[in-house]
């Protein structure tokens, strides 16, 4: 069970690419994702793979993982082409995937979770024998802790750390990495660094996917940059600043540039120093009505939260929020929503629509106690609002009798932004991802519903991490990252600004 | 009235522009494709193809038995209806309450009928509704909850009946067990209280939003619905019917046991279930959950006519239960496909 010398002491010298990707294609029926994606990594290198939403990374990472197969062009691994049909086979070739969701189990210590599917285990182990070897697999990547411990009590770093050394234990040649650090402090980024290194030095290649481009340069040999579903440049990072990398995400496009803003009333929302342990730390802007404003972050940037934290569905935020200078009650949705703050959650499968009810209870489903008399929904009252809502969120009319679950996914948006519109009780509203899943012309009937909110006075808070959108909808754009604010644009807000600001920490605080 | 377009017709009640033939066609349509209700019509023909052979089945008396049965069953089971349609809840304390708040029914009919009645909902009101509001406010788990609940009150019933049978306090109960046009006062309880639990779920604020908040909790909790308060009140009311359904038992024997408390936890969730309300919450309906208390009660008669002890009724309709139960999660996952 011992590590196998020829993988830890395998040689750099040139020769095949432990992992290559040749022409790579990819299409989601009509939708090209990914139209030409040649990446090579060698034995010992640690590989970025850096692009906007999408650029079609996730698409690249899901193939060389086996959860998707290419529609052309070859994947090589060690110069041999090979057929990544599933995950298993993926694995028995050598592919690890570090996942963002853990493969692991809490309950169990951190030695048993490292045996979990070992190949050619006894049936009988030998718990001294584990123990030990589990020791030295946890040197190996660095992690200090008995192999004893209940895994439930290491944090998310840790165990991340566990995975990589269970992927080293496995023979592991390639070890994917999708966006590690996206929930981790720093302190814990660099352990993970360090394993990374340290797999990367026994011979591992390894592909690190990250939006954080300040990462990118300081972990990585090279950097391969996915544009529209290309792979558009790859260079060294020796030297290298992460403004070059924006400019290749961004390509030569002409600059968006924000348009001029609206009229500003006096701020009914105020942050100051508003926290959340662990999520966001010290957020403090000012919102007025009648304007919009968005968060601008990627995954763990603390953005989403701090619309959650608002919409009270986070226990244990700290700070100031106040609303109309009143504070503003903390982890009971319900109060929130009487002050007159309405949340649309980005997953609106799961925590948005009643999928199965049609699109008039949905409408009405918030506002029942204005269509009630003593109790009884008053049907005629709730039959008109929805049309009005209706015709307002641009839902056409013939299909308020229509489940949820049947309508295209803009739709589905529009039927959960339209709840909260046309609603004298509603003075903010706050948004995660309006538009994730909602195709182009959606998209653009969505942004125009938000402008009408706001030009009748209400307060439109979004949080997203589409540039496009970012730029063309709001009037103000805040931008987050690791938890913090980084800047705020006042309608002066540039694509390759907010871009800068969301991936890497030269940014002004 | 076939047993399905009642249910659709109240369904649909709720703000619909269309012409009353095609809706009253497009609810039969939709209803067809509930396994529920396909199974209920199966088993209604099993029924009384069984029924033809059995002796004594086709009688006034028997038919009179059936439908007291019915009505203890299908009054608590209404109750069971409100909690389920919540969303993944259940009560396993349904007969325990009922037969607690029998207990205080009995023991207060001095005060008069409508009084003791009204006391013994309330006291079962009370008692769920607390459980409701541990279920809905801190996310207990309803089946161990409500299984201490029927431990708890079975400690409570032993002590008011100091282990013998408890005597009722005057004869006011007897007004219970008239029949009016012959029929059994319990049956009109019964049909009066399915009306007023289908208006309640279907056209009142509470029950849009139990419906709410069965179909998705998460996102009624995010959209600030009032998810704690709504569970509680569903709580609550179903405590009142199981108090009304125990009530009837106490007064159709003149006293009240524990005996019997699990076997109507059983039949008044099997009719819920048999009537083909979802059992994760979101759809559901009174009326079904009538034709559901229609078909446990009539099946139990069928096989104690035929002989069958208690455990061979227990399963058989448990095995009804597993088929129903069974067939709502393909459903389910087709539908999800």
């Amino acid at each position: 069970m011992t590590a196998d010398p020829v993988r830890t002491q395998a040689s750099r010298a040139a020769g095949p690419a432990r992992l290559e990707l040749r022409g790579v294609e990819r299409s989601f029926g009509p939708i090209q994702a990914v139209s030409h994606a040649s990446i090579s990594v060698e034995a010992g290198q640690i590989h970025a793979l850096c692009g906007h939403n999408g650029a079609g990374k996730s698409t690249v990472v899901k193939m060389i993982c086996g959860l998707l197969e290419p529609d052309a062009g070859e994947i090589l691994v060690d110069g041999e082409p090979v057929s990544l049909s599933s995950t298993h086979e993926a694995q028995r070739l050598g592919v690890a995937l570090v996942d963002q969701e853990l493969s692991v189990v809490p309950s169990l210590t951190v030695a048993e979770n490292l045996m979990l599917g070992a190949v050619g285990e006894p049936v009988l182990l030998n718990r001294r024998r584990i123990r030990r070897h589990a020791e030295e697999l946890l040197a190996r990547v660095g992690l200090t802790c008995s192999p004893d411990t209940e895994l439930g009590d290491l944090s998310i770093g840790e165990r991340q750390l566990v995975e990589i050394a269970r992927a080293l234990d496995r023979g592991a040649k390639v070890l994917l990495l999708d966006e590690p650090t996206a929930t981790l402090s720093s302190t814990e980024t660099e352990l993970v660094f360090k394993a990374v290194r340290a797999s990367a030095a026994e011979g591992c290649a390894v592909i690190f996917v990250s939006h954080r481009l300040g990462e990118v340069v300081e972990l990585c040999d090279r950097v391969t940059v996915m544009r529209d579903g290309r792979t558009v440049a790859e260079s060294s990072t020796v030297g290298m600043h992460p403004h070059e990398i924006v400019h290749q995400m961004l390509g030569e496009v002409p600059q968006k540039v924000a348009k001029a803003s609206r009229r500003t009333e006096p701020p009914s929302l105020v942050l100051r120093d508003f926290s959340a342990p662990d999520l966001f730390e010290g957020v403090s802007f000012d919102v007025s009505p009648g304007r919009i404003y968005a968060l601008a972050g990627q995954v763990g940037s603390g953005a989403s939260e701090v619309l959650r934290a608002l919409a009270g569905l986070y226990p244990g935020s700290t700070g100031r929020a106040e609303l109309d200078g009143r504070p503003l009650p903390q982890g009971r949705p319900e109060a929130t929503r009487a002050r007159g703050i309405a949340f649309a959650s980005g997953d609106r499968k799961s925590e948005g629509l009643f999928l199965t009810k049609d699109v008039r209870t949905n409408l009405v489903m918030t506002r029942l106690g204005s269509l009630s008399s003593w109790g009884i929904v008053r049907r005629r009252r709730a039959r008109r609002v929805s049309a009005e809502i209706a015709r307002f969120a641009g839902i056409p009319p013939t299909r308020l009798r229509t489940p949820v679950e049947q309508l295209s996914g803009g739709n589905q948006q529009k039927v959960l932004v339209g709840r909260s519109l046309a609603d004298s009780s509603v003075k903010v509203l706050l948004l995660d991802e309006p538009t994730r899943g909602v195709d182009v012309g959606g998209r653009g009937a969505i942004h125009q519903v938000l402008r009408d909110a706001a030009d009748q006075g209400i307060a439109v808070v979004f949080a997203s991490t589409e540039l496009d959108e970012l730029i063309e909808l709001a009037d103000t754009v805040v931008t987050m990252r690791e938890g913090r604010v980084v800047s705020t644009y006042e309608g002066d807000a540039t694509e390759a600004a907010v871009l800068n600001d969301i991936t890497h920490a030269e940014g002004t605080a | 009235m076939s047993p399905a377009s009642p249910t659709a017709d109240l369904d649909t009640i709720e703000l619909s522009p269309e012409p009353r033939g095609r809706r009253a066609r497009a609810a039969v349509r939709r209803e067809a494709g509930q396994p529920g209700t396909w199974v209920l019509l199966v088993a209604v023909a099993v029924a009384v193809v069984v029924g033809a052979q059995t002796p004594r089945f086709f009688s006034v008396d028997n038919a009179k038995a059936i439908l007291v049965s019915t009505g203890t069953i299908g009054i608590a089971a209404l109750g069971v209806t409100l909690i389920m349609v919540c969303g993944g809840l259940v009560s396993l304390a349904v007969g325990e309450t009922a037969a607690v708040a029998g207990m205080v029914f009995l023991f207060s009919l001095d005060l008069g009928l409508v009084p003791a009645l009204l006391l013994g909902m309330a006291v079962a009101a009370a008692v769920t509704a607390l459980q409701g509001a541990m279920v809905g406010a801190w996310q207990a788990n309803p089946i161990i909850l409500t299984i201490a609940a029927a431990s708890i009150l079975t400690a409570v019933g032993a002590r008011l009946s100091a282990t013998s049978a408890v005597q009722p306090a005057s004869d006011a109960f007897a007004r219970l067990n008239q029949t009016p046009l012959g029929v059994p006062v319990v049956v009109f309880a019964l049909l009066g209280l399915t009306v007023v639990v289908q208006l309640l779920m279907k056209a009142t604020r509470m029950g849009r939003l139990m419906y709410a908040v069965g179909e998705n909790r998460a996102a009624a909790r995010a959209a600030g619905l009032p998810v704690a308060l709504t569970v509680l009140g569903a709580f609550a009311v179903a405590g009142a019917l199981m108090a009304v359904s125990g009530a009837f038992s106490a007064a159709t024997s003149h006293t009240i046991t524990l005996l019997g408390a699990s076997q109507l936890t059983f039949n008044a969730t099997a009719a819920v279930l048999a009537g083909g309300t979802a059992i994760f919450g979101g759809y559901g309906s009174a009326v079904r959950t009538l034709f559901g208390a229609l078909l446990i009660a009539t099946i139990t008669d069928l096989l104690l006519l035929r002989g069958a002890d208690l455990g061979m009724q227990t399963l058989v309709k448990g095995l009804l239960v597993l088929v129903v139960v069974l067939l709502g999660h393909l459903r389910g996952q087709q539908g999800r496909a």
